[in-house]
């Protein structure tokens, strides 16, 4: 699996509740993710145009985010369309934010890394159909973390989708690889199929699970880096 | 005259979870603005006759004198909370509350010296103190994931308790140290949760609006 420009996880759908906006990043690019009031999600750089504010920090009302800084207002498509100290301003239309391609699929929400595309890849993941059970961040790079991943994992995205089925002592998982930064990595895990039976027993034991993965992945992560230096020192 | 009286910094942390269970409790009580930042007033001859330790907040009513954020929640919710919710007898919800009480004053300390050194140039060693701050937000955040499999909201069971209100402050304001809610989303979803007690305020850090 390579981590180049293509459809990314970047939270867990629910994560991100209508009229909520939370900040990520994709290779260390900071990112605004946030869904309107009608629940429609949106992934723009997370930067104000005026003042470099995150968006991110700023608050959504009804189908527009403003920036927590000056107020300004942008619409869906990512243009600026109200100005709080100059409320009679027709805003210039070259005031916009970049938008990413954004979309709900696998109980993930997912974003396109290249905002300058015409048209992405088709995603052809199924809407819904999944239990969610946790987004987890991991301090370790996306290819370390990759390598120490339980045997069993097998990639099961399509088109290079990082998408992975995992058996987890039992339970099978699906995660999806968010390439965080450098030295973090996030999995958005979830179970494959909607268990009404016994749901909190599954997503706990499957939670529980990822906490112990967090913890060898980052001891591993610790003991490679100190090899690394035991490697150069005398 | 018995005057609940709090000695108070708008922009310290700890005073911030006194002021919040007051405006939760709809009680009104009396506040003495204390010139922590630049005055070092806490560490005057006057107030260090009231708390040696030199911190606030401060809880003064009648003869009795309280210091310290976590005495101060239990004695107000023990003393005015007719609902009895917010620090409950019960003595499993009372053991739970505790361990998180002692964790914010514990784990979470962390947070609070991050901040004063961020924003007030406290001494402290900034790496340490960060990393510790983060590991005690994920635990936080750990403990939401699971407590919404259960279809709980709170810290501790199905209502808001003084557990709650002495664990908000340090990750409602990290952005002060320079930690966002990227990666805490059970805490971003109970943040919002806090947002809709009735009584509750902000404080500078903490927007009004979200």
């Amino acid at each position: 699996m390579s981590f180049g420009d293509g459809w990314y996880p970047v939270a867990l759908a629910g994560d991100i509740e209508p009229g909520q906006s939370a900040g990520t990043r994709l290779f260390d690019r900071e990112f605004c993710i946030w869904r309107d009031a009608d629940g429609c999600p949106h992934a723009w750089e997370d930067r104000c145009p005026h003042r470099g504010m995150r968006l991110s920090f700023g608050f959504v009302r009804g189908d527009r985010i403003a920036c927590l800084y000056h107020g300004w207002q942008y619409d869906t498509q990512g243009r600026c369309r109200f100005i709080p100290a100059h409320p009679d301003l027709d805003v210039p239309p070259t005031i916009r934010v970049a938008a990413y391609p954004c979309l709900d699929r696998l109980g993930m929400l997912w974003v396109y890394s290249d905002a300058t595309i015409e048209t992405p890849p088709d995603l052809s993941l199924e809407q819904s159909g999944v239990v969610p059970v946790r987004s987890l961040y991991i301090e370790s790079a996306p290819a370390a973390v990759m390598q120490l991943l339980p045997p069993s994992s097998k990639n099961i995205g399509t088109a290079g989708l990082p998408l992975l089925s995992i058996d987890a002592e039992g339970q099978h998982l699906i995660a999806g690889i968010q390439p965080f930064g450098k030295a973090k990595t996030a999995l958005h895990i979830v179970l494959p199929c909607a268990v009404d039976n016994q749901r909190s027993t599954a997503r706990s034991k499957a939670a529980i699970w990822a906490e112990e993965l967090r913890h060898d992945l980052e001891q591993e992560a610790v003991s490679s880096t100190a090899s690394a230096f035991s490697e150069v020192a005398p | 005259v018995t005057e609940l009286t709090l000695y108070d910094d708008e922009l310290d942390d700890q005073c911030y979870k006194a002021r919040l269970l007051f405006g939760a409790l709809r009680r009104p009580y009396r506040k003495i603005a204390v010139d922590v930042h630049p005055g070092a007033e806490q560490r005057s001859a006057p107030f260090l006759k009231l708390n040696p330790q030199a911190t606030l907040p401060i809880l003064t009513e009648n003869d009795l004198v309280l210091c310290g954020a976590e005495p101060i929640l239990a004695y107000l919710a023990r003393k005015y909370d007719t609902t009895r919710t917010w620090f409950p007898d019960e003595p499993e919800t009372f053991g739970r509350i505790m361990q998180w009480l002692a964790f914010a004053v514990g784990d979470l300390r962390a947070a609070s010296i991050a901040r004063a050194n961020a924003l007030f140039e406290c001494e402290a060693d900034a790496t340490a103190v960060h990393r510790a701050s983060r590991r005690a937000f994920r635990l936080m955040d750990d403990h939401m994931i699971k407590q919404e499999f259960h279809d709980a909201a709170w810290f501790v069971g199905g209502t808001p308790t003084i557990a709650d209100i002495a664990l908000f402050p340090a990750i409602a304001l990290s952005r002060d140290l320079g930690v966002d809610h990227d990666e805490y989303p059970a805490l971003r979803r109970w943040m919002r949760r806090m947002r809709t007690i009735p009584g509750f305020i902000t404080m500078p850090g903490i927007p009004a609006f979200h």
